[in-house]
């Protein structure tokens, strides 16, 4: 004799488990806002390559990496794709032309460097035709509220409600390194407020700002190199 | 060294010796296998107070500069081959010791080769005049200095390192003594441990000294005069 076990929830826990399955898949909103600023012609071959650099001067904060990988990742993949060269391996290949202490801070200082013999042939080498310096981090400010986890031997839960908000703003100078010229600058700013309301299992509402500002500053690098 | 103490409680339930009147032939006893878990306990507990050294590791481009026409011999002595950075907890116990040797070798075997027309390597400072070198390079550690999150209370690992950069000629004669700094960080990863933390800084810093020397070698006033002198005869 066979015997099948039905587990159902009972139909009293339905709809609560509903609401918390809607809550989770929600995402709080991101405002995203573009400028950019065009100084000179733009226009790419598909022989031609672009790097991506993060810039690390500054003691308070640096570009991350993973901000500078997601936007490059970005611009090579879809519609009218792009060569992109990994930030570490070019970094590496010119060493030690572009360490934090020793890269061009202006493109007058790029017209230097493309003087050594040197750094021209590896920049050939890579097909090399623009250089993208990003610029900027992301801050968290404005936490709120606060969410209070107990364990006990009937079970455990979380109560209460958080939030923050979270602030992106990077800036990409689009070099150009057949004329060694910058020719425009693209900015990204993004904030969102994320939430987190806890009964008995917390639900994360985040805002993806870095994300968001990375996928639209990477957009708009793609059309603004294309010359569209 | 660190001052952990552990007591070890020998004592054995009555339950258990009962249970072991009851049992025929066990493989492991039971007081055998407390003194295991006991002694286990012990080795952990030991281990988790050691201090933790870290052997930097890293790799190091090729500087991409024109070589200087120069035979160098370099000699890498104490204060470097055996510097030990030994950072201190709050409590004044050895927290972590940071060896940076063998990593310091690797990149002056890297980069010097490239700055100059031939390298070579000295066992000993007397033995730079059979070797035919036109100077000897003698690189120090003068100072390291390690920032820790928690301490410095920023999402990052940090190291500093002061150096004593010496040039001489073959029979020890000053050409050139400088001081050069080197700066590195590596953001803390909540999916990271704290010695990758300490060794990706310290990396950082190497590859920050190695493309500061590798530029600013011939900008040093004593080595430039030297090479202008060289260069008139």
């Amino acid at each position: 004799m066979i015997t099948k076990a039905r587990y159902l929830l009972p139909s009293a826990w339905l709809r609560p488990i509903t609401l918390l399955g809607m809550l989770a898949s929600l995402q709080a909103c991101t405002t995203t806002t573009i400028d950019e600023f065009r100084q000179g012609a733009t226009g790419i071959s598909s022989e031609d390559s672009v790097v991506i650099l993060g810039r690390r001067q500054g003691a308070a904060y640096e570009t991350r990496e993973q901000f500078v990988e997601c936007v490059g990742e970005r611009m090579a993949r879809g519609d009218n794709a792009i060569n992109v060269i990994p930030e570490q391996q070019f970094v590496d290949a010119m060493f030690p032309w572009f360490e934090p202490r020793t890269a061009p801070l202006r493109s007058e200082d790029l017209q230097q460097l493309m003087a050594q013999p040197m750094v021209t042939d590896i920049m050939s080498g890579f097909g090399v035709r623009y250089i993208v310096w990003l610029d900027g981090q992301t801050e968290t400010s404005n936490r709120m509220g606060s969410i209070s986890c107990a364990v006990g031997p009937g079970g455990g839960g979380c109560f209460g409600f958080g939030s923050w908000e979270d602030d992106s703003s990077f800036e990409a100078r689009v070099w150009d390194v057949s004329s060694a010229t910058a020719v425009g600058t693209i900015s990204a700013d993004a904030t969102g407020q994320s939430y987190m309301p806890a009964v008995f299992v917390p639900i994360p509402l985040i805002a993806r700002v870095e994300a968001n500002a990375c996928s639209s500053l990477a957009d708009q690098l793609k059309q603004f190199v294309q010359g569209d | 060294m660190s001052n952990c103490t552990v007591s070890v409680n020998h004592a054995v339930p009555a339950a258990v010796q009962a249970q072991r009147g009851r049992s025929a032939k066990p493989v492991i006893s039971l007081r055998q296998l407390q003194q295991l878990l006991v002694s286990l306990m012990v080795l952990l507990t030991l281990a988790s107070c050691a201090a933790r050294t870290i052997n930097v590791e890293g790799s190091y481009p090729r500087p991409n500069i024109p070589a200087i026409p120069l035979v160098l011999g370099v000699y890498y002595g104490e204060g470097l081959t055996d510097f030990m950075y030994t950072e201190l907890s709050d409590r004044g116990e050895e927290e972590y010791l940071v060896a940076s040797g063998d990593t310091h070798q690797e990149l002056f075997n890297t980069v010097l080769p490239a700055m100059f027309e031939r390298v070579v390597v000295l066992d000993s400072l007397e033995a730079a005049a059979a070797q035919g070198v036109d100077a000897v390079f003698i690189p120090r550690i003068n100072e390291f200095q390690l920032g820790m999150p928690q301490k410095t209370r920023l999402d990052s690992y940090e190291v500093w390192v002061r150096y004593n950069m010496r040039l001489t000629g073959t029979d020890g004669s000053y050409i050139a003594d400088w001081v050069m700094t080197a700066y590195g960080k590596a953001t803390a990863s909540s999916f990271s441990t704290a010695e990758r933390g300490i060794n990706d800084a310290a990396v950082a810093a190497l590859r920050d000294l190695a493309s500061n020397f590798s530029l600013g070698f011939t900008a040093v006033p004593d080595v430039n005069d030297w090479l202008q002198r060289r260069s008139s005869q």
